[in-house]
Formats: structure tokens, C-alpha cells, sequence
């Protein structure tokens, strides 16, 4: 919440501009690649550029998310042992539903990522590789994977990790009693899930266990989408949750007080809600970690500062970054960045969500129907300035509705909609939409106001929004701005079905998944195509992006191309600012990067020194 | 915070000797504040930013004090920005002019809507006594145990189309039950009076009684309470603002202007943003208060100055 | 007594009653619920639906509240949505931090209050007298929220003294001596912040009952049979003016609700008021219910307590 709780909270004091963790369109459940050290590895990880210096701004103050490495810079020889200390930053405690099955929200997810990890890893394109503590191969018809858990992965405590364990995951996350968020499009995929949900098996036909360490798990659709995060990769310890009715799992102290995993490093204590101290775990199947401790500790998004310059803790998993600006020179830190898989966007309500068919209906009478009018708005806004003011850079100008986070296939050549105020109002004219006194009517003459709404959250988010409104107003649009705090913003945009009519216009961002797959966010049948567009077009290019003939990337990366395009022609959402993701790292770290595919492994971090290095 | 949870403020409000009632209320008040030099200058204090704020917002252009500069972010005070600007380019100083009067509204208004509701239920329950008294103090008993931040902050998430109308309410709504539960216990006492005992005989109505010659009679008290209340009104917006469930988020106000010093850096590098406003609130309630002892002083002989 | 206590308890009854109506109304028609957060288009709109009617959170309010109460009446307050377990334990967790957290200003609010109204009264009208009385006026006027901003940021972050969040510091084995001084430690820049402004209202009470008992006639009786003054200040007039002090203390718990609410929330300590905020924002309707019965009850208690002190150390008072 600046206000947080606006929080959130809120306030309160918020780390970005929208509750985006929430708002989350990963389409790989629960295997979000944990924001804490980098899971994956890949041999082709992008370079990083020289040097240990800083990224420096330019002489207006600017940064450039290209200038920044993902991967620090190491200073001097890694210490035996030595602990470590990871700030979580969340202005609320974390909620303790510490297993992959059942948490939900990023602050538990980051403090699992340093105790337990998935079966397969992936690489910087989002692939799943051989490397991870499973292997697989897939079958000719991409439906049926073989997966082979290595030997030497074991449970913290010395039992090993089982086909049967995988089994019991998704068993778990299919069973009626089930109260945990993972049951989605990825589950409902496996062959014979939703009869066992619905109770009328007994056994999940398609998954079968060919031996102790062998699984076999047969999808419905073949997808590209399947490789890229759309494999249920968390086993479940069922020689300690077998004995414990679902219903009662994820309250159970397996889950919240000593929980288990099988990554480098193993729970020892917990406050709740606060920090947990984790201890190496010698007999991880990397090899040893290299830290004898880590201390995770919730850190408010308004002490991180602080705690960073005094060392009070060494790396942090999500920088608040309206913080950099005025902290880009603190020394005893190397800052590191990413492209961050997220956008903010300007949406137009363009219909209605009919529940009864489980479909969009746009409806051409609809206030903002008329594309002039929407194209006219997204001329209106410049967006290279509002990233360069409000974000020094960090947040810059964006164009389509795939983020350079996915470098392939984001199309840099689409220039999207550039900022041209005087085009805007040519446009207007010749569409209808006459001045009359300082603001424009309808091309039927009638009065035209439209309401715009966005959501409270962090120092920005108001200013922000106030820009927008007056540069519509600026171009003779007369909007109403009201800011509401997340649930009221998402009650009304329609995250159940039943859309605020009053709502004409909204902004949100969302935090796009490891796939790009659009059709959970822009399909016909998406309740979360909040702008109810839909368009023959539309519908064939997402069937097209997940054929079998898009098994050829080419041909995929065409489909997402033309779909880029038709998005920036038809303009039912438009995006307005890509972001990045910063994240310090005191000097004395080793071997740490953030982002995907980095080639470096949680069990490397290493420490330099024994204590942290203070800020001058 | 005591103050900010309840209005009944501090233990001046613990019954004492009724007021005083030879010369009126009003006199009195006035005296006392004149012969008391803190009280004097705090009262100008008070007078002088009040008029200062309400006649400078007439003038100023608001649209212009609200509009964001994209060119004139975080800047620190300057000769075109007197106090600086905020993270959105505009100007504290007119910010702080606008927000200070809404503040300062939102705290006369609710503490007159509270102070004639409060005084209104307070006398009928007093001077009927009986089965109107008990069944308005049982209403009013059920509020006062209420834990009143939590419920307001509760109220404020679930009305819809928030905004500074509904907020005005709301805090009327659970302000008015110290000012009338303290009136009922003086009209109480005073329906005991001789005065009263003699105008029923005489045969004047109810109403006249109650507000004719009841009344009068409680007004330095009421003055008292009210000029406390302002006080304590304007602590409990700014805190409730500062948390994020008062003023809505693009209305300046005193406690938006201090909330803003939640952001570390703002707090550590930008002391204009938000020390001008929180010294503000500080400088009004110390002076409101100082007045409000004044008077209570006035109202209690027996430690009247000179 | 005992019969004051009884009846006072059966009047409290249809007052919670009313209470938990008044919340549960209020809680369930706010914009969203606990599933609100939980966009993810992954995750099928039909499975969330079956969770909202897993949850009873489709049925009409009455239906929703009949179980709450049947429920709550056997000691259990349901599931937290957020935080996947039951109320009463979370609860448990914060409440005892929110109870250390009171205790402790309590504790220095006296430490503070008791020598200052001490000074304050007897040597009324000297330099020290004004000092303190411009102390209070000032706190008495200066919101707690903004004191204790500075405080945080002068004695948290600028001097480092004091940690700036949190309960315990991590990896201490509870109940272990070095436990108890962490948690003590985190405990000691809210407390003081808190109590530093609520104990003016208490200098000032004590200040006046002893310049009141000063020129009562027992004192002077006393000075005349020639007791020394300290004599007379510890035994006859700090005892008189003592009592209403501690019939206040129960207002003083009243107090201390809402100010933990913002202190909890500026020093991210973690209590019952940064619970409920939270709860607040993320709709976990279960949680806020019980916080705001808890904090009623509490209220109403210490309401009780005041009242009966009063009636033990002033017989003339008859609570009714």
C-alpha cells in the first residue's frame, strides 16, 4: 500500500506498481522459477559484460537494463562453509505453506527455492533439459513422457525420492479435498486427471510407475507449451504425507513447521512468518553446498535498503526499483538485472464475459468500440517519457504484447504505436469525435466520458495514472480517474465474470509466464481476457501458436509474430511499459546469478569472506 | 492512541464540579483565552493558518497544483517551488495549502456533525431520563466498546464508491457517543436543578427547557469538548489517511502528505515532502489543544488564572 | 462483587453478539474475496468457483455466520485462507507478540509516568514542572504515527541502534536466554515509541490528583502533627493518587489497540494489528472476524477492569 497494504497494505510501502505475483499468467504451475538463485543451467549462458563497475547512469540520470549482467562478478576465493543472509522482501510475513503442492504467492516460493526443487530443469529459453534430478524423453507423438529420477536423489531425511512420490504429487493435487491452487489446464492435461478429480476412478490412468525411480505420464494434447513448463515436476514425500488425509496436508507441520524437500539446502528453524535459518544438506545429489547456513529473513520493502548497506543481508529476491535510483552508487553491492517476464498495459473494455458458455461476447456498441478511439489514446501517452521520469530508464517504452523477457519471440521489429499527440487529434477529428468546448463528443454528438481505473500500490501508481488522464485530456478525451486498492480493481475489471459496466478503460500489468502462449490472457474462452475482445483472427492465430505444426519454431515464431501485430492493429489492450528486475548482491557473494539458464546451481553460492561487506 | 481511538480525551473529561455558571459560557471562554498568553497566540496560530489556507486555495489553481510534471519529479524547494515537489512533479506548498484545507474541513465537519448529534441525544437522554435513557445508552454503551479503529477501518473496505462523503459519515458515525454520553451525565445533573424544577412548574415545555435553559448552561462544556474533539479529528484523518484507509489516494491531505514518508528514501532524502506537513499537524493540534485547556480552564473556577 | 462481575458478563453477551453480527456483514460485503488474488489463467475459472463453494463462501450470509458461530462456540475459528491453517493457531502466534508488545508499554509507560507526575505535582510551577508539563502538551498533541516515524528512522536507521523489523532475530532456540534478549531487544524501539506518547495522558492525571490530595485536609492534618514531607508525599498523598491511576489502567488496554495497530505496521513488527491489515487487504474474511471480536472482547474487559478497581479502591463508588 504506498499504502499498502494499499500494504498492502498493505501497505503498505509496496515493491511494484501492481500486485503482479498475483497476477500471474505462469502456465507452469508451480514451477516458477524461483526467484531466489537461479534453478537452471545452460551452457549457452549469455555473457556478461566485463567488469565489476557498477552500471552507470548516463548524464540524465538514466539506466539501461542491457547495461546491467545477471551474474555477479566474483571478488576473491570462496571460503569453506560461511553463512549466508537472504532477504525476502514483502511487507507481510510470509504465509509458511512451504511445499511445492500447495503454496501459493511468491514470498513462500522463495523461501522453498532454497530448500527443494523440481525434477527438470530448463533452459534460458525455457526448455526443460537433461540436466536436472530427473532426466526425460518423449515419445513420437509428444503425448507420452518417460521420466528417470537419477540414484542419488534423496529426501532430506536419507529416504530417496520415488516414481511413486511423483505419482502421489499429482494424486494429491487431484483429489477431491485438495485445497491448494495447483489443479489447472497442466493437470487437467494428463490422461485420466479429471476423472479421478470427479471421483470416477480410483487410479489416474495416465500416469504409470515402471519402476522405483521410473514414471511414465501420458497428456491428452501435444503442445510446445508442454516442454515448457507444462509437466508437473514437484514430487510429494508420500512416506510422510501418505499417512495424512488431503484435506488436512497443507496445514499439517510436514508442510508448515519442519518441512522437507530435496534441495542443497534443509530446513532447521523457522519463525513463522519471519525468517528461517537453513542448514547444508551434505548429501545433496550436486554435490555439497558450498554456505554451511542460510538465513532467510522477511525484510520490509522500506528497511531493504538499510539492511543491504549495514550487511545485514546479502542478496535480496526482488528489489523494489523505484529504490535504485537514488542507491545505483552503493559500494559494498554489485548490482545485477534482468528483462523481467512482465508487462503493465492500458485496457479497453470491448464486452461482456457470458459465464453460461464460459466465453467472451464483444459487443459492438461497447463506449471504447471503435479502434480510432483506443489507438487515439495509445498515441496520446508517451510512455519513453513516463519509463524515463518515473523509472530512470528501468521501465521503458513497450510495443507489443511479448516481452523482450522472451528475446525470440518478442518482435523488435514492430514498432507498435509511437507517441504522436497531434496524430491523435487528426485522427479524433476524422473519425467523428468533434471538440466541443475542451472536450471531444461522439461521432453522434452525444457527450463522451469515459472512466478509468487503476490500481493503488507503490509512490507511482497514482502520479502515474494521473498522467494518463491528463494526457487524454490533452488530446480532448474527457476521462474520470479512480484509484482502487487490488480487490476492488479486480471485483470490478471482472476477475469473476460479472464486469463492472461503469469500467471503460483499466490498467493492470500482468507477469507473463515461461510459455507465451497467449490464450489465457487473450482467448475467446479466457475469463482473464479482461478486455472481452475476441476476433476470428485472433482465435486462429493462439490455435495455430499451439498445433503440432508449431512443434517447427519457425513456424511458431511466424504465428506470434502475425498475432503481435494483429494486437497492435486491433488494440484491445495496450502495453505501455516493459520492466526489469534488479537485484543486489553484497561483494563478498560467489557464484550467484539471477534469471534462467545461467549455468549456475543454489549449491554453488559461496561466500568470500566471513562477514558481509558494509556500505561506506 | 487513546486520542485517536476514542474521543474521550484524556482525563479532562472525568467528571468534576458542574461549570461555573454565573457569566456565560462564550465570555468566559473569551476572557480566559486573552489572559492566557500561550492560549492567545496559539488561538491566532490557529486563526491565521486557517484563514490563510481557505482564502490561498481560492486563489491558487488547483487543476495546475495537481497536475503531473513529468519534468519536475522529486524536485527540492526552489523559488518556483517554494516547498519542492513530489514523486509526481507537483508542488508540495500548494499541495500542502489544499490538503491542509481539506483536512482541516473534513475535522470541523465531522466534529460539528459529531458535537450536535452528540449534545442533541445527550440532552434528550439526560433530561427524559428513564426509558429513553437506558435505551439510548444501551445504543451507545454497544458503540463505545466497539474497537473503533478496526471497525472503521472495516467500514471504509467495504463501502462502496468510497469516498470523502462516505468518510465524513463514517466517522460520524461512531464519534458522536463521548459527547453524549458527557452531556447526558451533566443534563442529568442539571434536571435536578432548581431552575429546571421551577420552569416545569411554571409550565414551560420540554423543549424550551432543554434548549432555552438547559443548554446555555452546558455550553462552555460543550465548547470544551468540541474544540478537544477538533483536535483529536484532525490526528485521527491524518492517521487514518497515513494507513491508507482515509482520504481517497489523489486528494491531498495532511495525513497523504506524511504517508508519503513510508518510502525510506523519502523519508531520509526528501524531508519536504513530508516534515512540512507532519509539522503542520503537529503545530494545529498543540494549538487547538492549548485553546481547548484554556477554555476548560474556564470552565473549572477553581483553577482559573487570575 | 462477584455479583457485579456475573451480571456485567451477561450484559457483555448480547454486545459480542451484536459485534460478530456487525463484522461478519461487513467482512463479507467487502469488494472480493480470499480467491480474488488468485488470478492465474492456468488455472481453470471452474476449479476456483468449486473452491469458493468448498469454502461456503456462495452461501447467503446467515447460513455463512450460523456456522462461523457454531463453530467458534466450540473454540474453533476456522481455516485462514492465506495463511492455509487454522485461526486460533495463527492467531496464537501474533497474539502472543502483540501481548509482549503492550506489556512492555505498559511497563515503561509507568517507569515514565510515575516519577514524571510525581515530580510534576509536588513541585508544581517550578522550572522541572513546566518542563514536564510542555512535555506533555506536546505529546498529548503529536500523532503517534508521525512520533514514531522519527523514531524509527532516528534510532532504527540513522544511529542503527534498534532493529527495524520483525520479533525475534532468526535461528534462536525459543526460550533460550539469548531468545528471550532478542525478542526483548526488537521489542524495546516500538514500546518506547508507544509509551512515550500514551503516558502524557497519565503524568498529567497524576499530576493533577496530587496537587488535588496535596491540599486536602488529611495532608495537612499530617504536616501539622509534624511528619516529614517526604513522609507525607509516600505515604499519605502518592498512595491517594495512585488510585486513580490504576483505574485507569484499563483504559490504557483500550488504548494500546489502536496505537499497536500503527506501530505494528510501521516497525513490521508482527501482531494482531499488522495481521489485521493485512487480512484487510487480502480478504482473508475469517482471520479479520476473529481480530475484530478478539480486540472487543479485549476492550470490553478492560473496561470491566477499570470499573471494578475503582469500586475496590473507592468504596464510595457502587459499579452498577
Amino acid at each position: 500500500m504506498r499504502k499498502t497494504i494499499r500494504s498492502k497494505s498493505w501497505l503498505l510501502l509496496t515493491l511494484s506498481l501492481f500486485l503482479v505475483l498475483a497476477a500471474c499468467t505462469s502456465n507452469n504451475g508451480g514451477n516458477d522459477p524461483s526467484p531466489s538463485p537461479s534453478g537452471s543451467p545452460d551452457a549457452s549462458a549469455s555473457p556478461s559484460p566485463s567488469a565489476s563497475a557498477p552500471p552507470a547512469a548516463n548524464e540524465d540520470g538514466l539506466f539501461n537494463i542491457s547495461d546491467f549482467s545477471n551474474k555477479k562478478t566474483n571478488q576473491g576465493e570462496p571460503l569453506k562453509g560461511g553463512s549466508l543472509n537472504y532477504g525476502l522482501v514483502s511487507d507481510t510475513p510470509f504465509a509458511g505453506t512451504l511445499n511445492y503442492v500447495f503454496y501459493s504467492g511468491t514470498p513462500d516460493s522463495e523461501v522453498l527455492g532454497w530448500f527443494d526443487e523440481g525434477m527438470l530443469t530448463w533452459d534460458a529459453s525455457y526448455v526443460y533439459t537433461n540436466d536436472g534430478p530427473a532426466t526425460y524423453e518423449a515419445s513420437e507423438d509428444g503425448k507420452t513422457f518417460t521420466f528417470t529420477i537419477r540414484d542419488n536423489v534423496n529426501w532430506h531425511d536419507g529416504q530417496p525420492v520415488t516414481a511413486e512420490d511423483w505419482l502421489f504429487a499429482h494424486e494429491v493435487i487431484g483429489h477431491p479435498d485438495y485445497d491448494g491452487p495447483r489443479y489447472d489446464s497442466n493437470m487437467t492435461n494428463v490422461v485420466g486427471m479429471e476423472e479421478y478429480h470427479d471421483g470416477k476412478a480410483d487410479t489416474i490412468s495416465g500416469i504409470e510407475v515402471l519402476g522405483d525411480k521410473q514414471l511414465r505420464i501420458t497428456y491428452k494434447q501435444a503442445t510446445p507449451s508442454l516442454i515448457t513448463g507444462g509437466i508437473w515436476t514437484y514430487p510429494l514425500a508420500k512416506h510422510i504425507f501418505g499417512d495424512i488425509p488431503v484435506a488436512k496436508m497443507s496445514a499439517s507441520p510436514e508442510v508448515r513447521e519442519k518441512p522437507i524437500g530435496i534441495g542443497p539446502y534443509k530446513v532447521e528453524s523457522i519463525v513463522p512468518g519471519e525468517s528461517v535459518v537453513y542448514a547444508k544438506n551434505a548429501d545433496y545429489w550436486r554435490g555439497e553446498p558450498a554456505l554451511d547456513k542460510v538465513v532467510l529473513k522477511v525484510v520490509n520493502p522500506s528497511n531493504v535498503v538499510q539492511e543491504l548497506k549495514s550487511g545485514g543481508i546479502d542478496i535480496v529476491g526482488d528489489f523494489p526499483i523505484d529504490q535504485f535510483p537514488d542507491n545505483a552508487d552503493m559500494s559494498n553491492v554489485e548490482w545485477l538485472g534482468v528483462v523481467d517476464r512482465a508487462y503493465t498495459y492500458i485496457g479497453f473494455k470491448l464486452g461482456k464475459w457470458d459465464a453460461e458458455a464460459g466465453q467472451v461476447v464483444p459487443d459492438a456498441n461497447a463506449k471504447m468500440a471503435d479502434v480510432n478511439l483506443r489507438k487515439a489514446m495509445w498515441m496520446a501517452v508517451d510512455n519513453d517519457l513516463v519509463g524515463k521520469r518515473f523509472y530512470n530508464g528501468l521501465r521503458w517504452n513497450a510495443t507489443t504484447l511479448i516481452p523482450p523477457s522472451h528475446p525470440e519471440y518478442h518482435d523488435a521489429s514492430n514498432p507498435g504505436v509511437t507517441y504522436d499527440p497531434e496524430g491523435a487529434k487528426k485522427l479524433l477529428e476524422e473519425a467523428g469525435y468533434k471538440l466541443n468546448g475542451d472536450f471531444r463528443t461522439k461521432p453522434d454528438g452525444s457527450e463522451l466520458t469515459i472512466n478509468f481505473i487503476s490500481m493503488t500500490g507503490g509512490e507511482i501508481a497514482e502520479p502515474l495514472a494521473q498522467y494518463y488522464v491528463q494526457s487524454w485530456k490533452d488530446i480532448g478525451l474527457n476521462v474520470n480517474l479512480e484509484m482502487l486498492e487490488f480487490n476492488t480493481f479486480y471485483n470490478r475489471v471482472g476477475d469473476t465474470g460479472e464486469d463492472d459496466p461503469s469500467v471503460d478503460v483499466y490498467q493492470a500489468a500482468w507477469s507473463v509466464g515461461i510459455d507465451v502462449d497467449p490464450a489465457g490472457l487473450y482467448g475467446r474462452d479466457a475469463l482473464y481476457n479482461f478486455s472481452r475482445f475476441a476476433s476470428e483472427e485472433n482465435d486462429r492465430l493462439i490455435a495455430e501458436g499451439i498445433s503440432e505444426k508449431a512443434f517447427d519454431k519457425a513456424y511458431r515464431l511466424e504465428v506470434y509474430k502475425e498475432w503481435q501485430e494483429l494486437m497492435v492493429k486491433e488494440i484491445p489492450v495496450f502495453p505501455t511499459l516493459y520492466r526489469s528486475a534488479l537485484a543486489p548482491v553484497n561483494n563478498r557473494v560467489l557464484n550467484y546469478a539471477i534469471g534462467d539458464g545461467t549455468g549456475m546451481y543454489v549449491y554453488q553460492i559461496a561466500v568470500s569472506q566471513d562477514q558481509p561487506f558494509v556500505a561506506e | 492512541m487513546l486520542k485517536l481511538s476514542t474521543n474521550k480525551a484524556s482525563p479532562q473529561a472525568r467528571p468534576r464540579q458542574p461549570a461555573d455558571k454565573s457569566p456565560s459560557g462564550l465570555s468566559i471562554v473569551w476572557r480566559e483565552i486573552v489572559q492566557d498568553k500561550i492560549a492567545l497566540v496559539s488561538f491566532i496560530l490557529v486563526a491565521a493558518v486557517t484563514l490563510f489556507v481557505y482564502v490561498t486555495s481560492l486563489l491558487l489553481d488547483q487543476d495546475q497544483i495537481v497536475r503531473v510534471d513529468l519534468f519536475a519529479l522529486k524536485q527540492p524547494p526552489s523559488s518556483e517551488f517554494l516547498l519542492g515537489t513530489d514523486q509526481g512533479g507537483r508542488d508540495i506548498f500548494g499541495q500542502l495549502i489544499i490538503g491542509t484545507r481539506n483536512s482541516l474541513t473534513i475535522a470541523i465537519v465531522v466534529t460539528l456533525l459529531t458535537g450536535i448529534i452528540g449534545v442533541l441525544v445527550g440532552l434528550v437522554s439526560g433530561y427524559f431520563g428513564g426509558t429513553i435513557d437506558n435505551l439510548l445508552m444501551r445504543v451507545v454503551d454497544f458503540f463505545m466498546i466497539l474497537p473503533f479503529l478496526m471497525v472503521v477501518i472495516a467500514f471504509i473496505t467495504a463501502v462502496p464508491n468510497y469516498g470523502i462523503t462516505a468518510f465524513t459519515l463514517i466517522m460520524t458515525a461512531f464519534l458522536w457517543l463521548g459527547i453524549a454520553k458527557l452531556i447526558r451525565s451533566k443534563a442529568l445533573q442539571e434536571r435536578e436543578m432548581e431552575y429546571v424544577q421551577a420552569s416545569r412548574t411554571s409550565g414551560s415545555s420540554h423543549l424550551k427547557i432543554m434548549f432555552v435553559q438547559v443548554l446555555p448552561n452546558l455550553s462552555s462544556i460543550i465548547i470544551v469538548t468540541m474544540t478537544l474533539n477538533l483536535a483529536a479529528n484532525i490526528g485521527l484523518e491524518s492517521g487514518l489517511s497515513f494507513l491508507g484507509f482515509g482520504f481517497p489516494e489523489s486528494t491531498p491531505s495532511l495525513g497523504t502528505l506524511v504517508s508519503y514518508a513510508r518510502n525510506p528514501q523519502t523519508l531520509e532524502m526528501r524531508w519536504w515532502i513530508w516534515l512540512p506537513a507532519s509539522i503542520l499537524i503537529l503545530v494545529l493540534m498543540l494549538c487547538i489543544n492549548n485553546v481547548g485547556q484554556a477554555v476548560k480552564r474556564a470552565a473549572d473556577a477553581r483553577q482559573r488564572k487570575g | 462483587m462477584w455479583r457485579t462481575v456475573a451480571r456485567r458478563t451477561t450484559i457483555m453477551i448480547p454486545q459480542i453478539v451484536l459485534l460478530s453480527i456487525l463484522v461478519f456483514l461487513l467482512a463479507r460485503s467487502m469488494p472480493g474475496d480470499a480467491l480474488t488474488g488468485l488470478i492465474d489463467p492456468s488455472i481453470d475459472p471452474a476449479a476456483i468457483e468449486e473452491q469458493r463453494v468448498k469454502l461456503g463462501l456462495n452461501n447467503p450470509w446467515y447460513e455463512q455466520y450460523w456456522d462461523w458461530v457454531t463453530n467458534a462456540l466450540q473454540g474453533d475459528l476456522g481455516q485462514s485462507f492465506r495463511f492455509k491453517m487454522p485461526v486460533t493457531d495463527l492467531i496464537g502466534e501474533r497474539i502472543a507478540n502483540t501481548f509482549w508488545l503492550s506489556l512492555a508499554t505498559l511497563v515503561i509507560t509507568y517507569l515514565i509516568a510515575i516519577p514524571l507526575g510525581i515530580i510534576s505535582g509536588r513541585y508544581n510551577d517550578t522550572l522541572a514542572d513546566r518542563m514536564i508539563t510542555g512535555y506533555t502538551y506536546i505529546g498529548f498533541a503529536a500523532p503517534l504515527f508521525i512520533f514514531a516515524l522519527l523514531m524509527l528512522w532516528a534510532f532504527g536507521f540513522h544511529f542503527g541502534w534498534f532493529p527495524t523489523g520483525g520479533s525475534v532475530a532468526p535461528g534462536m532456540e525459543p526460550g533460550s536466554l539469548s531468545y528471550i534478549m532478542s525478542k526483548l531487544y526488537h521489542l524495546l524501539l516500538p514500546a518506547t515509541s508507544m509509551a512515550l506518547i500514551t503516558t502524557v495522558t497519565t503524568v498529567q492525571l497524576l499530576r493533577s490528583e496530587i496537587i488535588d490530595t496535596k491540599h486536602k485536609d488529611f495532608v495537612h492534618t499530617a504536616r501539622a502533627k509534624g511528619a516529614s514531607e517526604s513522609r507525607i508525599y509516600n505515604r499519605h498523598i502518592l498512595r491517594n493518587s495512585l488510585l486513580p491511576i490504576a483505574a485507569f489502567f484499563g483504559y490504557e488496554i483500550t488504548g494500546l489497540i489502536g496505537g499497536t495497530v500503527f506501530i505494528e505496521s510501521i516497525f513490521s513488527y508482527p501482531g494482531m494489528g499488522e495481521l489485521f491489515l493485512s487480512s484487510i487487504s487480502v480478504r482473508d474474511f475469517t482471520v479479520v472476524t476473529s481480530l475484530v471480536l478478539l480486540y472487543g472482547i479485549a476492550a470490553i474487559l478492560g473496561a470491566l477492569l477499570s470499573d471494578l478497581i475503582l469500586s475496590m479502591v473507592d468504596p464510595r463508588i457502587r459499579i452498577k
